[in-house]
């Protein structure tokens, strides 16, 4: 068979409109459909009476909740207990993962027991938080640590063993002292998996927070859910529900950005 | 200088090593070659002080750094960065620029200094390594399999580089390869290895000017007789 003729002009420009195209008009479109068939099975009677909310009932409840200041406070309360429940894990899980990860004797003593802690539900330490912390803020953030301070030791633990062995012979080579050779390779090297669990574990400290607003708090989106149930309004809980998932999104998001900082690019481009 | 003195390495239920006896004189590019496998790499190892020798002694006079095949970059610095770790501490400010900007011009990276390894060729990487090596300004340098992941090209090319390099700021260096072509181009003296547990099963003397050309003479005739001594001909 004889070939075709055929030519390849550059495409550049056309193909990354396309990409803007579909990363921004297409998540908008499956949005739309969503909307659209809720609407739809709504007016055609599909839902029970008090089942589902009226879509047009939820877009009052955001006029009303953002009029009133009340939605604005409390996800800055959650956002304000997720921020310090993470950072606290942040600040003694790393150090600890280093040393789980880069001693063979601490590592076989305590990752069992990591392991252990990482496998119990955060819900579950509800309990001893109120009897601790009594209610507030502090019993929900220290939820939020639990739930992620496991997870990042571990993550961090695995990156520091998994070093190559070859940099720490070039280190030796320069003569490097052993708390040198902890800051200016070991942490360097893992800073990629490092950003990977951290937008993991805030995924994670976002999910748990509205569990521990439900039982611990008066305040947070995890409580105006649970308040909204409490007054029949699910309208309002439509409306918390769609709160939380586009700070969750945002969230990621931002610490997506972190993988873009020039000396941690290289773990995500090769 | 270097000296091993009866050494033995053994890994357990494994002699890699075994009465291994080498001298390495001062300023002399000592190039080991042998099959993969027969233990050059955990020669060098001894050799930089990485691994302590089960048996025997080794008697080293200086600093090392050695050189790698791949992968001995530090992925989270720039060319520069890099390059910059491997100059020795003491260097005022301004002298380390300097430094910096001699090697990157050395190399011919200068118009990568600020990009990241993983951007560059793996031409461009040993180079890089090489910089960073040489910058050290120790008396010793060991190469180990350093152009093995390259074409053959840009090893050639890269040979050539060393071998004016090391005219221009002598050093003792112990270059291990499993590349005959490699081996007789650049050693002045070549110890041909055997396979496991490694032994020295001859010595090549190659008072021949670098660079060399394949058909000089002495040249075709070493890589003859490496070839006949390792069974390949």
């Amino acid at each position: 068979m004889a070939p075709r003729e055929w030519r390849l002009a550059s495409t550049h420009g056309a193909v990354s409109q396309c990409a803007a195209v579909s990363r921004i008009v297409f998540p908008l479109v499956t949005g739309l459909v969503m909307l659209v068939a809720w609407w739809g099975l709504y007016e055609a009677g599909a839902f029970p009476i008090g089942t589902v909310p009226h879509p047009w009932e939820v877009v009052l409840a955001f006029r009303d909740e953002l009029a009133s200041g009340r939605l604005i406070a409390d996800t800055i309360a959650s956002l304000y207990r997720v921020a310090w429940g993470f950072i606290g894990a942040m600040v003694f899980a790393v150090p600890l993962g280093l040393v789980v990860g880069r001693s063979a004797a601490t590592r076989s003593a305590l990752l069992p027991w990591i392991n252990f802690f990482r496998s119990l539900s955060p819900i579950a330490w509800i309990p001893f938080a109120i009897i601790w912390f009594g209610i507030g803020d502090p019993p929900a953030i220290f939820i939020i640590f639990i739930a992620t301070f496991f997870q990042i030791t571990l993550a961090t633990a695995a990156a520091a063993s998994a070093v190559p062995r070859i940099y720490y012979r070039v280190a030796e080579d320069m003569e490097l002292s052993a708390t040198a050779k902890l800051f200016e390779i070991t942490l360097p090297a893992i800073l990629p998996q490092l950003v990977t669990a951290f937008r993991v574990a805030i995924g994670v400290a976002w999910m748990v927070v509205v569990a521990a607003e439900m039982i611990a708090v008066r305040s947070g989106l995890g409580f105006l859910i649970v308040d909204a149930r409490n007054g029949l309004r699910m309208d309002l809980v439509v409306c918390g529900m769609i709160t939380i998932g586009a700070i969750g999104i945002g969230l990621d998001l931002l610490f997506s950005r972190l993988a873009r900082i020039p000396s941690v690019r290289w773990g995500f481009d090769r | 200088m270097l000296a091993l003195e009866g050494v033995g390495f053994d890994y357990p239920g494994l002699v890699v090593i075994d009465g291994l006896d080498l001298t390495v004189a001062e300023g002399e590019l000592l190039v080991c070659v042998g099959p993969s496998g027969c233990g050059k790499s955990t020669l060098l190892s001894l050799l930089g002080g990485h691994a302590a020798p089960t048996r025997g002694t080794i008697t080293r006079n200086g600093q090392s750094r050695t050189i790698y095949q791949d992968g001995g970059l530090f992925p989270w610095l720039t060319v520069r960065e890099n390059i910059a770790g491997g100059l020795p501490r003491g260097f005022a400010p301004a002298e380390r620029t300097k430094k910096i900007a001699e090697w990157l011009e050395i190399t011919r990276l200068a118009e990568f200094a600020d990009t990241y390894p993983h951007q560059l060729s793996g031409g461009m990487r040993q180079r890089c390594e090489l910089a960073r090596a040489l910058a050290a300004e120790t008396d010793i340098l060991l190469l180990d399999e350093p152009f093995s992941a390259l074409d053959y090209q840009t090893r050639t090319r890269m040979r050539r580089e060393l071998v004016a390099t090391l005219a221009e700021r002598p050093r003792t260096v112990v270059f291990v390869t499993h590349d005959i072509e490699e081996a007789v181009q650049l050693g002045d003296r070549i110890v041909v290895l055997g396979s496991r547990p490694t032994s020295v099963r001859r010595v090549l003397e190659l008072p021949i000017p670098r660079p060399r050309q394949p058909a000089a003479p002495g040249v075709a005739e070493a890589e003859q007789a490496i070839m006949d001594e390792l069974g390949l001909s």
